[in-house]
């Protein structure tokens, strides 16, 4: 709409839930190896999900090789959960940076901010980074704990971020 | 999800690795600049419907492919080989 490219492909992110148990699981439990997590409603059922598809998406569900990957990554961590049943899954729309690092940064356009890339993460970042986006918006320049967030890291490499160490580049995250 | 090699036929995706948009195969001049080289590295038109990308057929024959696809049906439409010099 803007006109603008953006340092951002689009991936699916699938998440499942089983039906429901009585209570087994008291906090979320992130096996970091397996890129597995998993955690109990309040209604009981278990949500747990993993790793990307790996390919640009938009359908909002994905495919069943990931299914299997991310249930024998739980069956790795917690084989008690193997005779769960699970009741439905969905695809999550996560818009990837080559660096796995967000972008709170304003554009080139006059009046016009981004805060996006936030990849598989940023539910719980959602309040600082709100208030540091409030800050760009208001003062025009970026919150000190959002100073290493610009859009113009990828171009000058300053301050390119890589959460893995696997290099800054699309679908490695 | 299946996608159709030129040399081995229709095979599953859990054969081939995927490597982004086949925006990769237009590399730029060494000396283009650093505006054309970000572009290039890092901004992507990440179309919600047809695209092109690189896929590379690992558990295969080891070719290197572009594939069309849709991004919001999941459906592969064709698959080209690509040579290794253009990567």
């Amino acid at each position: 709409m803007a006109g603008m490219r953006l340092p951002i492909e689009s991936h699916v992110l699938q998440a499942f839930v089983t039906e429901g148990l009585k209570p087994c699981i008291d906090h979320v439990i992130s096996f970091g190896m397996g890129h597995f997590y998993i955690s109990q409603s309040d209604k009981g059922g278990l949500v747990f999900g993993g790793d990307l598809d790996m390919y640009a998406s938009y359908a909002a569900r994905g495919n069943l090789p990931m299914v299997e990957h991310v249930a024998e990554a739980g069956m790795t961590l917690m084989p008690m959960i193997g005779k769960a049943r699970m009741l439905r899954s969905w695809g999550g729309i996560m818009d990837m940076t080559p660096d796995g690092s967000p972008i709170i940064d304003k554009t080139h356009i006059e009046g016009l901010y981004l805060n996006a890339g936030w990849c598989y993460g940023g539910f719980k970042a959602v309040p600082a980074s709100g208030h540091c986006f409030a800050h760009l918006l208001a003062t025009d320049r970026p919150h000190s704990a959002a100073a290493r967030f610009r859009l113009d890291r990828f171009r000058s490499g300053r301050g390119l971020m890589d959460e893995e160490g696997t290099g800054a580049q699309h679908n490695l995250h | 999800m299946r996608i159709d090699c030129p040399l081995c036929g229709t095979r599953d995706r859990r054969e081939f690795y995927y490597s982004g948009h086949a925006t990769a195969l237009a590399r730029p001049a060494p000396d283009a600049g650093a505006q054309v080289w970000d572009d290039y590295l890092h901004n992507r038109e990440n179309p919600a419907g047809v695209t092109e990308d690189l896929w590379h057929h690992e558990f295969g024959c080891g070719a290197w492919l572009a594939v069309r696809r849709d991004t919001v049906s999941h459906a592969v439409l064709s698959a080209r080989l690509v040579k290794g010099d253009q990567l």
